[in-house]
């Protein structure tokens, strides 16, 4: 059944946390790119509507809710040294959150770890080609050879060069293989 | 529904039009200009070499953005959730529009012709053309029609509505802004040294015009756009709306669209406003007649501590209290922070805005939420309100129940 929109913010606050403690900047699009492997490989019904844009797949629907969260007082924009683009940090009320839907994260908690020890060390250009090897193999479905699949990436994201496009696929293969077992 | 609080705001949407179509081919020219674009630019966009393929774009730029706003309903924004059908928005319209056999008769007559499909792309951007991929140059020329922080939509209402309301807030010198945007890498994030994927940023002498944009948005929205007078009225227009319209919506049939304007529905206001017998009567009235609901209740950011829907809860309780007919409720929520985008500073590396800038790291994310109650109820439900505010807030249901 699809979160509503409090189990949402629970599941998408813990997320912000558990990347941050997996070692990642914690930026939006470090949380875009994790909540799209948290939805489409780990099956966490988020009910996010993912395109392929900036930095691989991203969904307007949760910038807007980021934003409302910063505004609800849920999360921070924490500035950086110059020439850093900011991070998002948890706030005591976020964490209050986290508490009242103990069970959601208690369902959807191992998932969530597993997509922040998994990405949680990746820069954005790492993250960007691994999220849009998913993409691609969603789109191309699993009779697509991974050759196939890393031109399908390189066509979309043609600054991405063929090795390391080809290595993305692989990976993400590995993680398929490793969710489903 | 504007005018009705700032009497001079009586612009139209074909005058916006018109000003966002010249603005966005001010900023393409700029941004393209050889000498403000990189090498690694350059790289990344095969297209902004392509002299040919400019004065295409270019083009198509400008009528998109001219036709950006074409499927807007009668009052624009103000009721168009819960008017339309459901499933469609003021962008499917839009499309339909751009589309048409009509208007591929005049994008084909053009010299030299234009894909219509190129069109409404840019026009109406990658949130609402989700099944359609953006390429890189195709996501930032639609980026100067509709983006969040540089989008020359927004450039041109603000500027507009500011002078038309009068009020002096929404101003921002936008020859120097647009002067000093740029395609830019996307900003560093953590150990990264080089960018992202392309943006529009600006050249560091642009920041402080930047900022006065993202200042002129916030001031704007809190003062005219959200102001609680303003909205209430569009609730009421809602409510008449709702009466009036065949089946309580609006026709996404185009040529019913295009035959109903602001114009038709402020006349049947004010026809509906006389004859005392309409089902709608109550509602015309109290627009002509200015009688509008009162506030009871803003959103105050320290209740949001207590509970994530503090208009909500209140608006609930009153309901019970009043009764459905004399309460209302309006909320909004910012739905992007545009403060974040790459600025180039004078050594050529690629800086966060807010890394650079105090003021932007300040500026809050608006957020409004308003109860209103009829104002024969007003008295009674503000002593009502103070005496059961706490209590309400504290409600314990904000869990897994």
């Amino acid at each position: 059944m699809m979160l509503n929109r409090l189990q949402r913010l629970a599941v998408i606050s813990r997320l912000t946390d558990s990347l941050r403690e997996n070692g990642s900047w914690g930026g939006e699009t470090h949380v875009q790119k994790g909540a799209y492997f948290l939805q489409e490989m780990m099956d966490v019904p988020t009910g996010y509507d993912f395109i392929l844009y900036k930095h691989g797949p991203f969904s307007f629907d949760l910038r807007d809710e980021l934003t409302e969260m910063r505004a609800d007082g849920l999360i921070e924009l924490v500035p950086q040294q110059y020439p850093y683009g900011p991070k998002l940090s948890l706030t005591d009320h976020g964490k209050n959150l986290q508490n009242k839907f103990d069970k959601t994260l208690k369902k959807h908690g191992p998932a969530i770890e597993s997509v922040a020890v998994t990405l949680g060390g990746k820069d954005v250009s790492e993250l960007e080609r691994l999220s849009t090897a998913l993409f691609v193999s969603k789109e191309l479905g699993s009779d697509a050879s991974p050759e196939e699949r890393a031109e399908r990436l390189r066509e979309l994201k043609p600054h991405v060069s063929d090795a390391m496009s080809l290595s993305a696929v692989k990976v993400v293969d590995e993680l398929l293989v490793e969710t489903a077992g | 529904m504007s005018p009705l609080v700032y009497s001079e705001a009586t612009h139209k949407r074909f005058e916006h039009s018109l000003g966002v179509m010249e603005l966005a081919g001010r900023v393409f020219d700029v941004v393209t200009n050889p000498a403000n674009v990189t090498d690694e630019i350059r790289d990344l966009i095969k297209d902004i070499s392509h002299t040919g393929n400019l004065s295409y774009w270019r083009r198509v730029v400008r009528m998109a953005a001219l036709c950006h706003d074409i499927g807007h309903l009668p009052f624009s924004h103000a009721a168009e959730k819960e008017l339309l059908p459901a499933g469609n928005s003021h962008e499917d319209i839009s499309r339909a529009l751009i589309l048409s056999d009509e208007m591929k008769d005049i994008w084909n007559s053009m010299t030299g012709p234009l894909r219509p499909e190129d069109v409404a792309k840019l026009a109406l951007g990658p949130k609402e053309e989700k099944e359609l991929g953006f390429s890189t140059w195709e996501a930032i020329l639609s980026e100067i029609i509709v983006g969040d922080a540089f989008g020359v939509d927004r450039i041109d209402y603000l500027l507009r509505d500011a002078h038309h309301c009068g009020v002096p807030y929404g101003k921002f010198d936008h020859y120097r802004l647009i002067d000093t945007l740029r395609i830019l890498p996307a900003s560093p994030a953590g150990d990264e040294i080089e960018g992202g994927e392309p943006t529009l940023g600006v050249e560091h002498g642009g920041i402080h015009t930047a900022e006065a944009l993202l200042l002129a948005r916030y001031f704007m929205y809190s003062q005219v756009y959200f102001h609680p007078v303003r909205r209430i009225y569009d609730t009421h227009l809602k409510d008449f709306l709702v009466e009036w319209l065949p089946g309580g919506r609006f026709s996404t049939d185009i040529e019913k669209h295009l035959s109903l304007t602001d114009n038709e529905v402020w006349s049947a206001i004010l026809n509906v406003a006389r004859t005392a017998d309409a089902v709608e009567h109550v509602h015309a009235k109290r627009i002509v007649e200015r009688d509008h609901f009162k506030r009871l209740y803003s959103r105050d950011p320290s209740d949001v501590s207590v509970t994530l829907n503090p208009g909500q809860r209140i608006f609930e309780a009153a309901k019970q209290e009043f009764g459905e007919e004399s309460v209302r409720y309006d909320s909004y929520s910012q739905k992007s922070d545009p403060k974040e985008f790459p600025v180039r500073m004078g050594d050529w590396r690629i800086a966060s805005s807010t890394s650079i800038s105090e003021t932007l790291q300040r500026l809050p994310v608006a957020k409004f939420e308003y109860v209103y109650v009829d104002a024969k109820v007003e008295n009674r439900a503000k002593t009502w309100l103070k005496k059961n505010r706490q209590a309400i807030l504290e409600q314990d249901s904000e869990d897994e129940g």
